[in-house]
């Protein structure tokens, strides 16, 4: 099928399966980086426990493929009569896997600063919460503004998890999938897709180095 | 200058106040964390998902066995991808310090597998490629579509690692009379190599992880072997917990060793940027 017939029958559904992987990408990432900010805050905690839990936690989730997390929240959590809708399964590993990845970044962007300006900011007689608000994360954020654009786009990646499910709508990978099984796409179906994917990918892209021209920190 | 994680100089030295705090926090935390251990056992009790029939095939040395296959083909198909995307990124990274024409195809690659989730390609080698003839087995169904979505991050990081290598190698090289070649083979390509290791052993996580997408294509991979085994002993959860441990374990231990080697890099680096000041102030 050529790009004009594909566009004039499924136009309308690979737009809506544009703003699902869109919603799905700023939905996870939202959620990732605030449990990011959390797990990072347990991990840094002069708390021993937490701060194990916060490593347990980044662990498991950075090292467990997408596809078997989703198994598992689809089909073994209804064993422990717990039942999640599809799309909030999904959500839920789009969110926990990027999270992990999150934190990890954070916690490198927090070793740069050399431990000079922490004793710096002691010497002055700034509170640990004072330190933490002036000191700390701004410089955390400002050197995580490239490792978070390439999450953002990792997070996006993940989202084709969604084809993995009978979710609706579907997503930009579900809708190739629907396309070439109920209909001969071809290899157009595909490529509508992965511009699609790819053009987003690049808009990220060009807006993350942008930022971080503005706000990084020369050493 | 001290080093070590940030951690560790956050905090001053606790005095008996704060310690004291400490303690009583620590003791909530236990607490809460053990409650919610607690609440995980009690469901798993309550469902009867303790019941010996999910957990007793499991000290079967056939279960283990079957497994085990299943996990020496995603290693095999993870290895392969991850040769072929090695393969792959290295020819886009030449190309990419070629003329014109062949830099812009190369960026383009590089961009479009990099902005490609893996599953879009499997499809495409699932539904699309054995309609053009050539039917690949399921191993290479999920093993190429892997290591192509790779290729443009290997590329990107063997870049990275050409870049870290010092330029005053490339140019004494060059003045010692050595070809361009000859200088990217002998000299400065495998100073990078030893830079990007690291990043190469995080990439064979990656497409190991993409290969869990085998039961796609139907290629009898770990996951695969997994469903058998649970038609065969109608025990999903425990199965399924059980291979997302090791993968987990397995991919644990890659970034453990990658972040070794890393560390160790950046040892060695820093000793010989010591060793040249020295020398700086001392001659």
């Amino acid at each position: 099928m050529g790009l004009t017939d594909l566009l004039s029958k499924y136009g309308s559904q690979y737009f809506q399966a544009l703003l699902t992987t869109w919603r799905l990408t700023a939905v996870s990432f939202a959620g990732a980086f605030l449990i990011g900010i959390l797990i990072t805050v347990a991990r840094v905690s002069p708390i021993r426990p937490l701060r194990i839990f916060g490593d347990i936690y980044v662990q498991i989730f950075r090292n467990i493929p997408g596809a078997a997390l989703l198994i598992l929240l689809v089909y073994a959590l209804p064993y422990l009569q717990i039942v999640l809708p599809y799309d909030v399964c999904v959500t839920t590993a789009t969110v926990l896997i990027p999270s992990a990845f999150c934190s990890e970044h954070l916690m490198s962007g927090m070793n740069t600063i050399s431990p000079g300006q922490i004793e710096a900011a002691r010497a002055l007689g700034l509170t640990f919460l004072q330190m933490i608000r002036r000191i700390i994360i701004p410089q955390a954020l400002r050197s995580s503004v490239l490792p978070m654009t390439n999450l953002l786009v990792a997070t996006m990646l993940t989202t084709s998890l969604a084809s993995q499910v009978p979710m609706r709508p579907r997503d930009l990978t579900g809708i190739v999938s629907y396309i070439n099984t109920h209909d001969t796409g071809g290899v157009m179906a595909f490529v509508i897709s992965a511009a699609l994917y790819c053009l987003t990918a690049l808009v990220i892209g060009k807006i993350g180095s942008l930022v971080d021209r503005k706000v990084r920190i020369l050493r | 200058m001290r080093t070590g994680n940030i951690r560790d100089y956050l905090y001053e030295e606790p005095g008996p106040h704060t310690r004291k705090r400490i303690r009583i926090f620590t003791g909530i935390a236990i607490l809460g964390l053990l409650a919610l251990l607690g609440l995980i056992i009690r469901q798993f009790s309550e469902t009867g998902q303790f019941n010996a029939k999910y957990w007793s095939f499991f000290t079967k040395w056939t279960t283990w066995r079957f497994l085990g296959e299943g996990l020496l083909t995603t290693l095999e198909a993870a290895l392969t991808g991850s040769a072929i995307s090695f393969t792959l990124g290295f020819l886009l990274m030449r190309g990419k310090l070629q003329g014109k024409i062949i830099r812009g195809i190369s960026s383009f690659l590089i961009e479009f597998t990099r902005g490609v989730p893996t599953l879009l390609f499997i499809y495409f080698f699932f539904l699309v490629v054995p309609k053009t003839g050539w039917k690949p087995s399921a191993f290479w169904k999920i093993t190429l579509p892997c290591a192509i979505s790779a290729c443009g991050v290997v590329a990107e990081a063997l870049r990275s690692g050409v870049n870290a290598v010092p330029r005053g190698q490339r140019e004494a090289a060059l003045s010692l009379g050595m070809s361009e070649r000859r200088t990217f083979y002998r000299v400065v390509f495998p100073q990078a190599f030893r830079f990007v290791i690291p990043s190469l052993i995080a990439e064979l996580v990656i497409v190991l992880k993409d290969t869990t997408f085998a039961y796609v294509v139907s290629c009898a991979d770990l996951m695969q072997n997994a469903k058998v085994l649970i038609s065969n002993y109608d025990a999903m959860l425990s199965i399924y917990l059980v291979v997302a441990v090791i993968y987990i374990l397995i991919n644990y231990l890659l970034n453990t060793l990658s972040e070794r080697i890393a560390g160790s890099q950046r040892r060695s680096v820093r000793t010989v940027t010591e060793i040249n000041k020295g020398a700086a102030v001392h001659g």
